[in-house]
């Protein structure tokens, strides 16, 4: 004789809070954060600009220095996401990509907003700016900016809840 | 001299959207039991007492709702006082898992060990929604760089599609529709395995139809996340004889390499280097050529998380040289009546994507076809006997491994 199957369901959440440190790499942080500048790292072996910034660079195992790099680049590629995880639901659709920096050897993954988002305003090749929130706004986070295609820059960043670089 | 190694046991479970009757650990006893059944049919006389070692391949420690989930299964499984370790190279976890217990039978640290995959995904549950995948994804979205590129919204679907269209900008190709026929073949040929949780006779105009997720994936070119289990015995060639296996599927080679997890720090976007690294070490170990390789296997079990990274997948396996993936699969090269048929199982986007358990899956699917023994979706001609597993994860596919298997004990006719 089999049992009638009954399953049964708990509700349950992990949370975890977190207070971390970006240890050699603060200086980018904080300079985002308080100046709205842009800091990457350089080689001081092989020239390499590394961008997220590394203090140390992984081809040469030699330390690499603070370099400020430009607020705008070229999209390499990117995407628009239409439907994704619970933490970004709430904001699609999205636009996201890599850039490379005026003089940077790789490149960054950032948000890209355009007032016309479309796969064509943000394609490869376009010149993007760097557009930042405002310093009340900024936690020296990666949140704290984002890029617009450099015809929308006035636009961005005359927003009431933005602000351009210097 | 590493010792031969074979596969003696397949045991592989449905892939299912949700088992409400199974936790991750109850699965893994499911395939594992599997396994056994399928070696002691082919002459093996084995239960768990036998087995040496276990290497669990499971990914997520947020799904299983556990950390060190593989020690909860190693006590279910009654493989107590053994050595069991855990691998965890995201969606590649299945064919790096391989590759470990390759490494343990070969190295001689066990004659006789259980590969084991397993992965329950659908226990995470968005409040919000009332539906699954949200919080699924959530799960996994933590697997991108938590400071630089999670924040920005970087998840499975954003990071693959990322390469894809890299590669289109400088080929051209893989085209949506090029990309919807990876989604029609793997779905069709879900069609004829009973295990699959996506079967479906589809067109190209559904999947172009279908909603949009992440440009230009829409919801057909992307796999599904399952709940499943796929458990693989694996002997030395002392033990094969020992035990009078009657058809042993031996791995002749095994390949994995980690690429820049940062696609913006790799030299070109729209390569997935993991790959092209992970397969020549693999040919190379079994003898075989990167540049011949479509005359030197009979088919590939490929990771198809995403229709368009699967074209891409046909030119770093070296199926095709660079720019003609789109071409290829437009001239029916990976169908099932092709010159290499990729995915005869339906892959993941027709099979499912129970990650852990999914790399053992396609190494266990790419061994049937070898032995003749995948049922409906058995493929007519199997002549050179040999084939490949592939299995990618991570960042930016930044984790690949290929499996490369062969028959020799001759081809049974199908």
């Amino acid at each position: 004789m089999s049992e009638k199957f009954e399953d049964h369901q708990i509700r349950d959440k992990i949370q975890i809070d977190y207070k971390y440190t970006m240890g050699g790499q603060s200086k980018f942080f904080i300079e985002l954060m308080k100046n709205k500048k842009l800091h990457g790292t350089k080689c001081t072996k092989c020239g390499k600009i590394w961008m997220p910034p590394r203090k140390n660079c992984s081809e040469c195992y030699t330390p690499a220095e603070w370099v400020e790099i430009s607020h705008t680049g070229t999209i390499e590629v990117s995407t628009i996401v239409w439907y994704g995880a619970a933490e970004f639901i709430k904001n699609v659709p999205y636009g996201c990509g890599f850039i490379k920096l005026d003089g940077v050897d790789t490149a960054l993954f950032q948000g890209i907003f355009s007032e016309n988002l479309v796969p064509s305003k943000i394609k490869k090749g376009r010149r993007v700016r760097a557009v930042f929130k405002k310093p009340d706004e900024r936690e020296g986070k990666m949140t704290d900016f984002f890029f617009v295609p450099e015809d929308e820059y006035e636009i961005w960043a005359n927003k009431p809840e933005f602000e351009g670089g210097e | 001299m590493p010792k031969k190694v074979a596969i003696i046991g397949i045991g592989i479970t449905p892939f299912k959207a949700r088992y409400l009757d199974k936790t991750y650990f109850e699965l893994a006893y499911d395939a594992t039991k599997l396994a056994f059944e399928d070696a002691n049919k082919n002459g093996a006389e084995i239960t768990h007492k036998n087995l040496q070692s276990t290497v669990y391949g499971i990914y997520n420690e947020l799904f299983e709702r556990q950390f060190m989930p593989d020690i909860f299964i190693n006590s279910y499984l009654g493989m107590n006082n053994k050595s069991g370790t855990r691998i965890a190279t995201g969606g590649a976890t299945g064919g790096y898992t391989v590759r470990m217990a390759y490494a343990e039978v070969a190295s001689g640290i066990s004659d006789l060990s259980l590969c084991l995959g397993v992965e329950k995904c659908n226990d995470c549950y968005d409040e919000q929604t009332g539906t699954t995948t949200p919080e699924v994804l959530n799960a996994i979205a933590y697997s991108a760089d938590m400071t630089y590129e999670y924040p920005m919204g970087m998840m499975a679907a954003s990071s693959y599609v990322t390469m894809v269209n890299a590669h289109f900008e400088e080929f051209g190709n893989p085209t949506e529709e090029q990309m919807a026929l990876v989604s029609v073949k793997n779905h069709g040929n879900a069609i004829n395995n009973p295990k699959a949780q996506s079967p479906m006779k589809i067109t190209v105009e559904d999947v172009m139809n279908s909603r949009i997720i992440c440009y230009p994936f829409k919801m057909l070119d992307c796999c599904l996340y399952s709940e499943a289990s796929a458990a693989l015995i694996l002997a030395n060639e002392q033990k094969v004889k020992e035990l009078k296996v009657e058809n042993p599927i031996w791995i002749t080679g095994v390949g994995a390499a980690n690429t820049d997890c940062f696609i913006g720090n790799r030299e070109d976007m729209g390569r997935l280097y993991s790959n092209i690294y992970a397969a020549k070490a693999a040919y190379k170990m079994a003898g075989l050529d990167y540049d011949k390789i479509k005359d030197q296997i009979d088919c590939a079990e490929l990771h198809d998380a995403f229709s368009g990274q699967e074209v891409i997948s046909y030119e770093e396996l070296g199926f095709v040289p660079f720019g003609e993936g789109g071409k290829w699969i437009e001239s029916g090269g990976p169908f099932m009546d092709g010159e290499i048929p990729c995915c005869p199982c339906g892959g993941l986007i027709g099979c499912g994507h129970a990650v852990g358990a999914t790399g053992i899956m396609s190494t266990g699917e790419a061994a049937l076809q070898l032995r003749g023994d995948a049922g409906k979706h058995q493929l007519m001609t199997i002549e050179k006997g040999r084939a490949i597993s592939h299995s990618i994860g991570g960042p930016g596919a930044a984790y690949a491994a290929v499996i490369v298997m062969a028959n020799e004990e001759g081809v049974k006719k199908p």
